[in-house]
């Protein structure tokens, strides 16, 4: 059943769109985090869901039922704010329930849930400090305290984390995505950082200047981008994109890449039907670091191996693996080694590019080909 | 080098000697009329008649303050100032806490429930504070003679909840205006409506303003002189205005200990207030103006 669904979803400040057509469905039990650079209106649409702001046009709808102008206490949502939003002068136990009691539960019956609620996140001992009294984790959990214990259809949370120093965040990454496995709850989780993305969602819609760029689960963001925006931004280090012409090699289909020594070879891409009409055009290619290795790392069952001697320019340690740094087509492309392949500056390596999972993107349009 | 950060410290430590003894000399030159006031409201007449202003009693007697509390003459009546100190309660107990709600609300609804044209409403209010009292004196009192509350208790207090409310308005302004949207919202996804937010989330957490708004309001009401003078003669008049009937309608001896005494009676409410709260006010005061 689709517990969210956002339709043609316009919003505008006076003459400024900020949301130029936003369309997302999801299920219930989908984990839907929306990324993309800041001011790219992830917040003001997370706003609208909550109805904490009006939409200009279009439609939202929440478990079948349009809410375009219902309140936000009546849509059965809950919401986790970027600063916790915890009121000051009420102790972590009124925190909790103040829901509860605005929507008149009996005191009996809200102390039982806060007390659930209290287990679930291990806040007991808590319970009677203020906000003030509480570290930055601490204050996390509460907020999302006042959430769960209103067992609402749907949560948002905007940026839940992003006030954490960055231990603490694996931490509560960790915990929330725990938290969703345990309660199947729907969830709209707005950030900023590509790896929360990626290790959360079960769906990621990706934004950009107020478009939806591309909606889809992390594998299928991260392996087909609709486009190089998209591939840029999934992924760290990001994906190379290098400029080069698509060939007939054997009558397959091949990338000419030019080394920095002048020598030229060619990189097969796989048959795919797409790519006949692009042969003798140029194109943009798409290979991610993980696909460009040493020869002992390279994914051995892959059909599309290719192997090339390459001068190394720069290498990046980062304890397992060295991010090695070399030339193609005049663009610095970055390839990840294993520590002990023995890449050194200066020196030529045999490389292996990995080109079943290269991705071919129009110059033009910087649409995915295929 | 050594000795160059020697007379560093040396020259720090005169400078300090120097400011400390300005300041002991300023201060004890401003409290000099309170200290006078004192001394003097604990003097028989006759020996304020001897003469030093500034000696300590020789025969410490509270007899002039029993006589200004209750027996004193007010123009006509000798019944000492307990009655008009009555009737200052009276209008500045209801008037400093209508407008400090009323400054609350308005900062409330002025910074998290902006309409079209709040600034524009804001800035008249804040016109409204810098009026002199002079120019509203007779359209005020024509306003109150068509209330029915021309010379009553009543009628001062809408008088000072009209005059004050721009200055409140705009002290919660501010101090709302730095008070995160986030929490508004929150409360609002939580089911709270417009006064729920506002008594259980807002005003709990606005203590310093609360302070501060109410020292300003209770100094500046229980003052006031002119709004006194005008709308509430006779036995309704506020203690200000009966202090300089006291004062001026004395026949015959002018009883020095009786009136300084009066005075400190007078005087007593606002130095209280200060005393118990003085410290918020300060820290409130710049809570306010941090932001807005
Ligand atoms: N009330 C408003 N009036 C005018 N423009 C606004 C308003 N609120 C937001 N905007 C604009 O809308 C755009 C999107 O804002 P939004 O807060 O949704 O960004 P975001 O994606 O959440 O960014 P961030 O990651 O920095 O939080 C921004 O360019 C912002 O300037
Ligand atoms: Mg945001």
């Amino acid at each position: 059943m689709s517990s969210l669904s956002i339709r043609d979803v316009h919003k505008a400040y006076g003459p400024t769109e900020v949301l130029k057509g936003i369309d997302i469905d999801i299920d219930s039990g989908d984990f839907l985090v929306l990324v993309g650079p800041s001011g790219c209106g992830k917040s003001t649409l997370l706003n609208m869901i909550a109805g904490l702001d009006s939409i200009t046009s279009g439609e939202i709808r929440i478990e079948d039922k349009v809410v375009n102008d219902t309140h936000p206490s009546e849509r059965d949502i809950a919401m986790v704010f970027q600063s916790y939003a915890l009121y000051p002068n009420m102790n972590v136990e009124k925190n909790i329930s103040f829901g509860l009691e605005m929507r008149r539960m009996p005191r009996k019956q809200r102390r039982e849930r806060v007390a659930e609620v209290a287990q679930m996140l291990q806040i007991e001992p808590l319970l009677k400090r203020k906000p003030s009294q509480l570290s930055g984790g601490q204050r996390q959990r509460v907020a999302m305290g006042r959430a769960l214990v209103r067992e609402p259809k749907i949560f948002l949370f905007d940026e839940p984390l992003s006030n954490l120093d960055a231990k603490l965040r694996v931490d509560m990454r960790t915990e929330i995505k725990k938290l969703h496995q345990r309660l199947g709850s729907t969830i709209v989780y707005v950030t900023h950082d590509q790896i929360e993305a990626m290790t959360l969602a079960t769906k990621i819609a990706i934004m950009k200047g107020g478009v939806l760029q591309q909606l889809g689960t992390p594998a299928e963001l991260y392996n087909q981008p609709a486009n190089m925006f998209v591939a840029g931004f999934m992924g760290s280090p990001s994906m190379n994109l290098i400029p080069a012409e698509l060939v007939a090699s054997d009558g397959e289909p091949a990338v000419r890449m030019v080394r920095k020594d002048e020598s030229s070879m060619l990189l097969p891409v796989g048959d795919n039907p797409a790519y006949r009409d692009w042969i003798g055009k140029p194109v943009i290619l798409g290979l991610r670091p993980e696909t460009i290795t040493d020869v002992g790392s390279a994914e051995q069952d892959s059909p599309l191996l290719f192997q090339g001697e390459c001068l190394i320019d720069v290498t990046e340690p980062t304890g397992a693996d060295v991010f090695a740094i070399i030339e193609l087509n005049g663009r610095e492309v970055v390839g990840r080694m294993r520590a002990s392949c023995g890449a050194k500056v200066g020196e030529k390596l045999s490389v292996v590019f990995n080109m079943r999972h290269a991705v071919l993107f129009d110059p033009q349009t910087e649409g995915r080909i295929g | 080098m050594a000795s160059a950060v020697d007379t560093g410290v040396q020259s720090g430590r005169f400078w300090r000697v120097l400011i400390y003894v300005t300041l002991i000399v300023f201060a004890a030159f401003y409290l000099l009329p309170l200290f006078v006031m004192l001394v003097t409201s604990f003097k028989s007449l006759d020996e304020i008649r001897q003469g030093n202003m500034l000696a300590l009693p020789l025969e410490w007697t509270i007899a002039p303050w029993i006589s200004a509390w209750g027996s004193a003459c007010v123009g006509l009546t000798c019944e000492g100032i307990h009655g008009y100190f009555g009737n200052s309660i009276k209008m500045v107990v209801p008037s400093v806490l209508i407008s400090t709600l009323l400054g609350a609300l308005n900062g409330y609804v002025l910074t998290k429930w902006r309409f079209p044209g709040h600034r524009w409403i804001f800035g008249l209010m804040l016109f409204g504070c810098f009026i002199p009292f002079q120019i509203v004196l007779i359209p005020m009192s024509q306003v109150l003679g068509l209330f029915g509350l021309a010379g009553t208790t009543a009628g001062l207090v809408l008088v000072h909840v009209t005059y004050g409310i721009g200055f409140t308005t705009l002290f919660f302004r501010n101090y709302y205006e730095a008070f995160p949207n986030e929490l508004v919202r929150a409360a609002m996804i939580d089911g709270a409506g417009f006064f729920r937010i506002f008594w259980r989330i807002l005003l709990p957490s606005s203590g310093p303003i609360i302070v501060v708004t109410i020292i300003w309001q209770f100094t500046n009401v229980w003052n006031d002189f002119l709004f006194g003078a005008s709308f509430a003669a006779g036995q309704s008049a506020p203690m200000t205005v009966a202090l300089n009937n006291l004062v001026s309608s004395s026949t015959g001896v002018k009883e020095y200990n009786v009136h300084m005494a009066a005075a400190m009676i007078a005087a007593l409410p606002t130095l209280l207030v200060y005393i118990l709260a003085g410290r918020y006010f300060v820290r409130g005061l710049m809570a306010g103006s941090v932001k807005g």
